[in-house]
């Protein structure tokens, strides 16, 4: 047992190094040689290139605004939610909940088209038709800038951080408020001098959290960012990979270098954030309920705001990429819209054969690029949590290595490694690189499941004169089957819209979805993508529905409490 | 069936330091007798139960169950636990979520490979013995602290095993649960008459259940014994003071008589239940609490005891009472309803019988 145990730990190490570690010595090794073809040359020419180039001062300006903006907004929007929902009498509680899945249905990349589609200052929907109706002489608002990508990025990041807060705040020992009001403080007073400062944890962690994904998030700066040249350090090494003539990967490695060491700092800070926030959230195990406010007159107006709030959310990026599918050019809601409507896009679409090979390609990277990751991730966590020894620690650690990981920077040491292997411009290239990336995101739920299996339902197993095998059998897997569900379903919904790493290593012949939807966009063939964004959303639904199902017809009683925690891990990894 | 432990040894190693969990243990379990292990935590009496059922091998020694051995280091053999046919009840219950009660209770016939209609009727029968007659259906999921622990009897009863282990099965329930659940199991064992072998810390459940407890401490059994063998005679002032509330007072012989003991203490000379000991042992005199009198009370085989109230603390039936004798805080007990106060003087009576020597 203990010696199959060791076997299996340092076996898994070899793997999970190849698939984490590798990427990042080729990446620091590449930003030190010259080129993709000259690797190993050690040189600090690429540095000196990059951190003396003119534009840099202002990509970065643009980065920090941008991060931290966008940022700010989404811990502030999270905070007020998690207030209305858990604090508050507002009616209809659901949507909060429907708010915190939204990102599994909608890639980034679609939601940041969308709001080009309502905003953008030429032809944008809601603009043309704010124009007319109040007889503007230019458009009223430009999603081409800075604040645009703020906001829309904000909104991409709200579940995140409200899923940290909102437990947070639901866990909230009241009476530690109450005891404030006994000692006759005003209710603002109380919420500035108690609560907030209580939660203070929580809500850094999903600000810093908030902050990573902004730095590696390449759909918001390469759809809203790039047609009016603001450039933030992501879409930086995009354009220095894919716009020159010459593609300089040493120069995007050295680019790359900062974020990656930025990213991996601020990791270390929001681990330590979360880790102090049990000593601080008093979560009592006592099945207590929070004093609820009351809203009264304020419950009509902000209701309306969460309405709004999920509205923009859900409902308003489908809806503008369903009435863009459907119209030959964009024009304004109306009449002459109607008349013209047709099924052309979708014709079109259906018969293209890049985006078929995108769809059919993005279909098996989802489905067997999960298969595998769940797999390896029950392996992981299996030794993570089951075998404690020195070497599992280590496994967990290089496991978790590429949590901080921005996929673009990531996709780069990947390109410097697969160059150097039979992988490389084949649709495995792409395959290894997501299960590699995302691989914490399939541990997490894993380990989850395996911490709730006490070592004592198998020994019982084992006294009731059940043999290793049927303890597996009967025990073992059939409690873990919401995990590997929930490990696959995140890992098939990331992979099947998985954008960043691919625009580096996706090649003619193994385009992916939301590569392909990135072009539509820079071809600005606004219809085209619409209908095959409409595609890809569908299938993604079906696909996690169907999943979900199967699950739940394995799903012990006691595990649907468990979902919404899941949920939160899910959430957390979407992007 | 009756268990036979010979020199076992256990050794943990943990953050650089060995600890010795089981420091050579021998010890006979009776058949078809409730046997109980004691004592506080971290003196290995689970993992004694753990080497009994397999879950944990031993470093040395030898366990023998009926006439089969499970375990020896010498002799190489190494029976696993699904092999051994024993039943247990777990601390947590360990009943599985994913299973309903059916299925949780039929699970070791199952795994005996019986015909569906034999396991039927063995679960009913079994189900109703601890009267959960009809949860058949039930998700284990949706039941209550009591009746999970039921449950986890039930599926370790099933089989009809000669051995049932108990790893401190009450430990979970709440404290009027417990004591409910703990005549529940006193009865259901009466009517088993099978050999059990129970670990508790807890001083009452050892008392109340057992024929025979055995307590530990460091790795070693200190005491065997009757409950009333350990409660009013034990031999070790650890037992004595872990079994139940004590006065203990360090004591010096100073002669031996035909029916007690006489010693010398801090309160003055005792005369005590007759015992005699090794020369160079420390003893301790132990007054138990319910046994102190406050009153006089004359007789030949009375010691009295001057003092003062020191403290009265009301608990409910009793004043948990503080007498200073001599400048040393004696613990006795006073009816609610008692004229005394704080302050007064009052003399203690205590039966030579009642004055317990232990060595140390």
């Amino acid at each position: 047992m203990e010696r199959r145990n060791r076997n299996l730990t340092y076996s898994l190490i070899v793997v999970v190094s190849l698939l984490t570690v590798a990427p990042v010595l080729m990446l620091i090794i590449g930003s030190f040689s010259n080129n993709l073809n000259s690797f190993g040359n050690f040189t600090v020419k690429k540095y000196v290139t990059v951190y003396t180039d003119p534009m840099l001062a202002s990509i970065l300006g643009n980065t920090a605004l941008f991060v931290l903006g966008s940022a700010a907004f989404a811990t502030v929007l999270a905070l007020f939610l998690a207030y209305l929902n858990n604090r508050t009498d507002i009616p209809f509680k659901f949507l909060f909940k429907v708010l915190s899945v939204m990102p599994m249905m909608i890639p980034h990349v679609l939601f940041g088209v969308s709001w080009a589609l309502l905003l953008n200052p030429s032809n944008g929907i809601l603009n043309m038709w704010l124009q007319k109706l109040f007889m503007l002489p230019k458009a009223p608002f430009n999603i081409y800038t800075l604040p645009g990508m703020i906001v829309v990025e904000g909104l991409l990041d709200l579940p995140v951080a409200y899923l940290i807060i909102s437990p947070a705040m639901g866990a909230f020992d009241a009476s530690l408020e109450e005891s404030s009001r006994v000692f006759k403080s005003g209710p603002i007073k109380t919420l500035f001098r108690i609560t907030l400062p209580i939660l203070r944890p929580a809500i850094m962690a999903a600000f810093i959290l908030c902050v990573v994904r902004g730095l590696a998030s390449f759909s918001v700066p390469s759809v809203l960012g790039m047609p009016g040249r603001i450039y933030v350090l992501s879409t930086f090494i995009y354009r220095v990979v894919t716009m020159s003539l010459i593609a300089d990967y040493g120069k995007a490695a050295a680019i790359g270098m900062s974020i990656l060491v930025i990213s991996v700092g601020l990791i270390y800070v929001y681990r330590y954030f979360t880790r102090s926030s049990d000593k601080f959230v008093t979560v009592s195990s006592r099945g207590f309920k929070p004093t609820v406010v009351e809203l009264r007159k304020a419950k009509i107006p902000l209701f309306i705001v969460l309405l709004i709030i999920s509205f923009v959310l859900i409902v308003l990026p489908v809806l503008v990429l369903l009435y863009t599918s459907l119209i030959p050019y964009v024009m304004v809601p109306g009449r002459q819209a109607f008349s013209a409507m047709s099924l052309q896009n979708w014709r079109v679409v259906i018969k293209d054969p890049i985006s078929l090979r995108s769809l059919n390609n993005s279909l098996f990277l989802g489905l067997a690029g999960a298969t595998l990751g769940a797999f390896l991730s029950i392996l992981v966590a299996y030794v993570i949590v089951k075998v404690k020894s020195k070497a599992s620690g280590f496994l967990e650690s290089i496991s978790f290595l590429s949590f901080s990981f921005p996929g673009i920077v990531i996709g780069i040491g990947f390109m410097w490694y697969f160059v150097r292997t039979p992988l490389y411009a084949t649709i495995w290239a792409l395959f290894f690189g997501y299960v590699a990336t995302y691989l914490p995101y399939g541990i997490r739920p894993m380990t989850s499941a395996f911490v709730q299996i006490h070592s004592s339902l198998e020994e019982s197993s084992l006294v009731c004169g059940a043999s290793f095998a049927t303890t597996m059998r009967r025990i073992v897997i059939p409690l873990l089957v919401p995990g590997i569900v929930s490990s696959w379903v995140l890992l098939a919904s990331m992979f099947f819209r998985e954008l960043s790493i691919s625009v580096v290593l996706s090649r003619p012949g193994t385009e992916v979805l939301a590569v392909q939807i990135l072009r539509f966009s820079e071809d600005g063939q606004w219809g085209r993508l619409s209908a095959l964004g409409l595609i890809m959303i569908a299938i993604s639904t079906i696909m996690v529905a169907t999943v979900n199902a199967i699950g739940s017809r394995f799903k012990p009683g006691e595990v649907r409490e468990k979902r919404t925690k899941v949920a939160a891990q899910r959430l957390v990894a979407i992007g | 069936m009756e268990i036979k432990i010979r020199g076992l040894r256990k050794r943990f190693y943990s953050e650089g330091k060995v600890i010795n969990a089981l420091d050579g243990v021998d010890l006979d379990i009776e058949a078809n007798k409730i046997f109980t292990l004691l004592g506080p935590s971290g003196c290995g009496k689970t993992t004694l139960l753990r080497c009994i059922v397999g879950l944990e091998t031993p470093d040395e020694g030898e366990i023998q169950i009926g006439d089969t051995i499970v375990w020896s280091k010498e002799k190489g053999i190494y029976v696993p636990t699904e092999k051994r046919q024993l039943g247990m009840v777990f601390q947590t219950y360990a009943i599985w979520p994913h299973m309903n009660v059916f299925n949780n209770v039929a699970y070791p016939l199952q795994n005996m490979k019986l015909p569906k209609a034999e396991i039927a009727k063995r679960v009913a029968k079994t189900l109703k013995f601890v009267q959960l007659e009809g949860y058949e259906g039930r998700p284990s999921t949706r039941l209550s602290g009591g009746q999970q622990q039921r449950v986890a009897l039930a599926r370790a009863l099933v089989a009809e095993p000669k051995v049932i282990l108990f790893d401190e099965p009450l430990s979970n329930l709440d404290a009027k649960l417990r004591e409910e659940t703990r005549k529940e199991l006193k009865t259901f064992l009466g009517e088993l008459g099978i050999t059990a072998v129970y670990v508790t810390h807890d001083r009452v459940e050892a008392l109340a259940l057992s024929d025979m407890i055995g307590v530990m401490n460091r790795g070693n059994i200190v005491e065997l014994g009757t409950p009333k063998k350990i409660y009013f005679d034990a031999d070790h002032q650890f037992v004595a003071d872990f079994i139940g509330r004590a006065n203990l007072v360090p004591a010096a012989i100073v002669a031996q008589q035909e029916a007690s003991t006489i010693v010398q203490t801090a309160l003055g000379q005792i005369k005590c239940h007759r015992r005699t000991f090794a020369a160079d042992d420390e003893l301790v005199l132990c007054l138990r609490p319910e046994f102190i009198e406050v009153e006089k009370i004359e007789g030949s085989d009375v010691n009295h005891l001057e003092g003062v109230i020191r403290q009265m603390i009301f608990v409910g039936e009793v004043y948990e009472t503080e007498v200073d004798v001599a400048g040393q805080r004696i613990m006795v007990k006073l009816d609610p309803t008692t004229p005394y106060n704080e302050g007064d003087r009052v003399t203690l009576s205590v039966k030579a019988e009642h004055c317990l020597l232990v060595s140390k």
